[in-house]
């Protein structure tokens, strides 16, 4: 299997973000990490790129994305109130969409900030 | 430096070393020694270890340690009787102030432990003050110390593009924010919301028991990377890509600055972003609603 290496990726496990992390991945694992304190080495080490779960999940059978998206979509619009709620282990790109939803959904959109 | 409620050398591992602590600086060429670090807690935290000086306070008073200090900043009395309720003397925090105004540039970090415990928001709003009212000595700042990745990111994010950080209401098609009304808790304690996204986070395993209750009853829906308690009660679950391991973008440090992730792996799953357009555009799809005046939605 070869070897892959990344120089200055991005732990975003906690707040500090530190973006001097040396990345050595192996297929779907990261064998190595430099740089890293132990809270983003196991973060790092924990997360493979296996198939470890279904695609999708509907009412706990499997499913296809395809199908989830659509019964997401009808339970978001049928709401009169609905909740998006997260937000901070996903990607900034990832939150403009998800404000962009909420905004036509007219819902209210809410982070771990309020905790 | 103050260090305020939380605990860096165990939950931000990297913070002293990378950022705050021990770097050196144009003004601070010795690093470490030139830099005086307090930390106040309720109780003794590895973090203890690096601070010159620790001020351990009885849990539950923040907000009067907070007021005491923004009272002696200003050379007003304070009671020393309320003063020793918190665990501390009129002696220990004249100190602080000294060292604080003999500071050239102070920070308070503050940490879920001022934020989450008795006072919450306003515990934190205080401490904003603190900072704020020091500047009429020195340059003085506050932050928060962020536990998520890029819960920073998503301050950013809605305070772009709905002009509020976080629990926005958008439900009369225009925002409104009122944390302690429109928060998750709050929410779902109430029983208020009909359907729930959720996005990279577990309430099923953190909110408390009425939340996830209510969470259950209605239809949820949840995008993870993981297979999570809140998936387990939830209608429909969606694997995404794990970010920064194998999805791309931007995440903001808990300063506020907007890094680029180099993900290593590829993931055989969609990313967040995806997932979330698509159900977007599958909204999007449907005849637009408009919020009408006797508060019912109308579709139009
Ligand atoms: S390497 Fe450690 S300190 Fe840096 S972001 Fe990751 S978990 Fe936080």
């Amino acid at each position: 299997m070869t070897l892959s290496i990344v120089k200055n990726a991005t732990c975003t496990f906690c707040g500090c973000v530190c973006d001097d992390i040396e990345l050595h991945a192996e297929g779907e694992k990261i064998v190595k990490t430099k740089g890293a304190c132990s809270l983003g080495e196991s973060w790092f080490k924990h997360h493979t790129a296996e198939r470890l779960y279904p695609d999708a999940l509907i009412d706990g059978k499997p499913a296809t994305v395809d199908h989830a998206v659509e019964a997401a979509a009808n339970y978001l619009y049928d709401a009169n109130m609905p909740l998006v709620y997260g937000l901070s282990n996903i990607t900034c790109e990832a939150q403009r969409e998800a404000v962009f939803l909420a905004e036509i959904i007219g819902g209210v959109i809410d982070s771990h900030t309020s905790l | 430096m103050i260090y305020w409620g939380g605990n860096p050398a165990e939950c931000h591992p990297r913070h002293f070393t990378k950022y705050s602590l021990t770097q050196k600086g144009k003004f601070i060429p010795n690093g470490r020694k030139d830099r005086t670090m307090v930390l106040v807690d309720i109780r003794e935290t590895p973090s203890a270890k690096a601070a010159d000086l620790f001020l351990q306070i009885r849990p539950g008073k923040d907000f009067e340690v907070i007021t005491a200090l923004r009272a002696i900043i200003k050379d007003q009395p304070v009671n020393p009787k309320s003063v020793a309720e918190t665990g501390l003397t009129v002696e220990q925090l004249q100190d602080l102030v000294k060292q604080m105004k003999a500071a050239r540039f102070g920070i308070i970090f503050f940490g879920m432990g001022l934020s989450m415990t008795r006072g919450k928001h306003m515990n934190s709003a205080g401490v904003l003050m603190l900072a704020a009212e020091m500047n009429a000595f020195t340059k003085f700042v506050a932050m928060p110390m962020r536990g998520h990745g890029n819960v920073t990111g998503s301050d950013m994010v809605m305070r772009w593009s709905t002009g509020y950080p976080f629990g926005v209401n958008l439900c009369r098609g225009y925002p409104r924010f009122n944390p302690g009304e429109y928060s998750t808790v709050d929410l779902l304690v109430r029983g208020d919301n009909d359907a729930a996204l959720i996005l990279g986070a577990d309430p099923g395993a953190t909110m408390p028991q009425p939340g996830i209750d209510h969470l259950a009853r209605i239809p949820t829906i949840v995008l993870d990377p993981k297979v999570t308690h809140t998936s387990r009660i939830s209608r429909v679950h969606i694997t995404t890509a794990a970010t920064g391991v194998s999805a791309p973008g931007t995440v903001y440090r808990m300063d506020e600055i907007p890094l680029p992730l180099r993900p290593a792996l590829k993931s055989p799953y969609p990313t967040d972003e995806e997932v979330i357009r698509r159900i977007r555009e599958a909204v999007a799809k449907k005849p637009a609603w408009r919020p009408s005046p006797n508060g019912q939605m109308a579709i139009v």
